[in-house]
């Protein structure tokens, strides 16, 4: 029987599960509601006792909305980030370093990240580029910037990879002095600038004087870091450095691979790519040695996320916490505020109103609060979201598109439950309030 | 149906189980305008409430008819108010934020099987009282003698057999004081409900069958004005 419902339910498409558990996770409010108010109009009153207590009705309202959209806000961030970043790095399937910290050299290569980095040369260079299953091997050589957009020094067939294949308009450098820019970098065709050496506010403005590209191409945006980053031969950038230009002098003009280990200066990292799956993990084996490190950014970025998923859990635990203690403190001010209304409870009691009506007159006045409030959070959660997207985009120039999903209304449908649950003791606290003493006012 | 009154050896205790209220015995005939009168504190309204079931009573019965309030459990006495008695308030006691019609019938909202009937009760005891076209206005608009006959209509759109109001005159100028009286009079006589009135108001003295005089807490003597 258990098995066959599993079955049943492995069988629905996951968004057809994902509807059902938020109709699973409303239902107690929705059977709640049902078993309070049926029978009974008690609307009209819940509208008068809105209207009365409209300000203090509206401030719980605010800080129920507030507290449950800071909580989905930062969930469907975390989703966001957690996306965003491994979109970042979809073009990044090998990257070969020297040894070291793997998030230093992930955040350095795939993410751009200013970081000092130890140099691998020409030999390992060609032992992974003359592979047999290797099809794309590119230094990546950076260090140097242009008003805040990093220079990346690199191959022809690297900037076409990081493209699909496609410039957005232009073309790829053919020559050291011609560069191509990200999507996001605030240079045209044929404009000429000049690097600055290193990046950030300590880089050297002058220290490349004499030495300018002219940009000839446009990648199309990615989403990534390297949509603020400029492209150029990577012999250039050891030019600029007065290095060997990686090729003896006879071919000094060329661009690209291959090199010639006597004349390679070195390059912080290597992106390798195989056209086939299996053959990353076999090259990863190869060239893990103690010379050079290889690894996958999405492991990386796999192992960061797990770390993330724990952290998801917390902040999901701590959300719903926050929501329920700011509730729990709406509903005590509520049970205040039903002494203000008590003379009007107490009038209906002396009416002959059933218990059970007024109990449900407050209930679903606390209800309403709660469900406006989670409304209000799920808009507060979407604005919160948008905004906290841009400024992370903007930090760190990784496109970060969060939006709210299922996870985040299973959160508001079992927080709504869970409240509505606990608005059932405000209304029974006002059944125990002396019916006479409260007519007397 | 008009039901009669009947309290014997009635006693509602205080804190500390100190009498606030005695009464040895007295009957109101079923139909008939009764006021209660007294000084201030002297136990009119507790008078009233222990006849609508409102207070627990220590000793003693008060029966309505046939049925012995007194004995009755708080649900109990709770479903006799709402089918029989129709309750009146000094100071209104209205939903200010909804219309005329719907504090009218209010009862409408709890009381599923007669709704309809209870919102045409309203409509019409409302029309009776001078209020048609102003039956969609919030209350918080009307003064004080039409937030008064709000509350009569309300305490009728039930029909109710027993009419028991709390000084319904004390928050009223002289005139809507007088009008109300006349009103409240009429349209129980007319429908031969029990009225039960906790009034220190001459006019409503004037216009009862019999005064129920009450001091200290206890009866202390009954007039027979039209008996």
């Amino acid at each position: 029987m258990l098995e066959a419902a599993i079955d049943w339910w492995s069988g629905l498409a996951p968004g057809i599960q994902d509807g059902l558990s938020f109709l699973l996770l409303l239902s107690p409010a929705i059977l709640t509601g049902f078993l309070v108010v049926t029978g009974y109009r008690p609307f009209a009153l819940v509208r008068a006792m809105l209207w009365r207590f409209r300000w203090t009705s509206l401030l719980f309202v605010i800080l129920i909305g507030v507290s449950v959209g800071i909580g989905v806000g930062l969930i469907a961030q975390e989703r966001g980030l957690r996306q965003g970043t491994a979109r970042a790095a979809d073009k990044f399937d090998l990257v070969v370093t020297a040894p070291g910290s793997e998030v230093t050299m992930m955040l350095a290569a795939v993410y751009l990240q200013p970081s000092d980095v130890p140099l691998l040369s020409g030999e390992v260079y060609n032992r992974i580029a003359e592979h047999e299953n290797v099809s794309l091997a590119a230094p990546i050589a950076f260090g140097d910037s242009f008003e805040g957009a990093p220079v990346v020094g690199t191959t022809p067939e690297f900037v076409s990879h990081l493209s699909s294949g496609a410039l957005a308009e232009g073309r790829l450098f053919a020559a050291h002095e011609e560069a191509v820019v990200g999507a996001r970098v605030a240079l045209d065709l044929g404009d000429h600038f000049t690097p600055a050496h290193g990046v950030g506010p300590s880089a050297e403005e002058h220290a490349h004087e004499g030495h300018s590209y002219t940009v000839v191409g446009r990648m199309p945006p990615s989403g990534s870091p390297w949509d603020k980053a400029i492209l150029v031969p990577v012999e250039a950038v050891w030019e600029v450095h007065n290095l060997p230009l990686g090729h003896r002098p006879s071919r000094a003009e060329q661009i690209g691979p291959p090199f010639d280990a006597d004349y390679f200066p070195g390059t912080p990292a290597i992106l390798v790519r195989a056209d086939q799956l299996w053959a990353n993990y076999a090259l990863r084996s190869e060239f893990t040695t103690a010379e050079t490190m290889a690894f996958f950014p999405g492991a990386v970025l796999a192992s960061l996320h797990a770390l993330l998923g724990d952290v998801r859990q917390i902040l999901s635990v701590m959300a719903i916490v926050t929501q329920v203690l700011v509730t729990a403190g709406v509903l005590s001010g509520l049970i205040i505020l039903m002494r203000l209304f008590a003379r009007r409870l107490a009038l209906l009691r002396a009416l002959g109103a059933p218990r059970r009506f007024v109990f449900a007159v407050v209930w679903s006045y606390a209800a309403f609060l709660i469900g406006a409030g989670a409304i209000l959070g799920v808009v507060v959660g979407i604005v919160a979201t948008a905004i906290i997207s841009r400024v992370l985009t903007a930090q760190t120039d990784i496109l970060i598109r969060a939006s709210l999903g299922w996870p985040e209304f299973h959160l508001v449908a079992g927080f709504v439950s869970l409240t509505v649950l606990l608005a059932l003791v405000p209304a029974f606290i006002t059944l125990a309030r002396p019916v006479v003493r409260d007519l007397r006012g | 149906m008009a039901l009669p009154l009947s309290v014997s050896g009635l006693r509602v205790e205080g804190d500390a189980g100190r009498a606030i209220l005695e009464a040895d015995a007295f009957d109101v005939a079923a139909g008939s305008a009764v006021a209660i009168r007294g000084p201030s504190g002297a136990g009119k309204s507790t008078l009233l409430f222990a006849l609508a079931g409102l207070v627990p009573i220590a000793k003693g019965s008060v029966r309505w008819g046939e049925t012995e309030i007194s004995s009755l459990k708080e649900d109990g006495r709770a479903a006799f108010r709402r089918a029989h008695i129709g309750m009146i308030f000094q100071d209104f006691l209205l939903f200010e934020e909804l219309s005329a019609e719907a504090n009218a019938s209010l009862a409408g909202a709890y009381v599923r099987k007669r709704r309809h009937k209870i919102g045409e009760g309203a409509r019409r005891a409302l029309e009776r009282l001078g209020l048609k076209g102003d039956d969609a206005r919030t209350v918080a608009t009307f003064s004080g003698g039409e937030r008064q006959r709000v509350a009569v209509a309300r305490a009728l759109a039930t029909e109710p057999s027993i009419i028991l109001a709390d000084e319904p005159t004390a928050s009223l100028d002289r005139a809507a004081a007088d009008a109300l009286v006349d009103d409240l009079i009429q349209l129980t006589r007319e429908s031969g409900r029990t009225l039960i009135v906790a009034s220190h108001d001459l006019k409503v003295h004037e216009a009862v069958d019999c005064i129920i005089d009450v001091a200290d807490g206890r009866l202390i003597g009954e007039v027979r004005r039209n008996a």
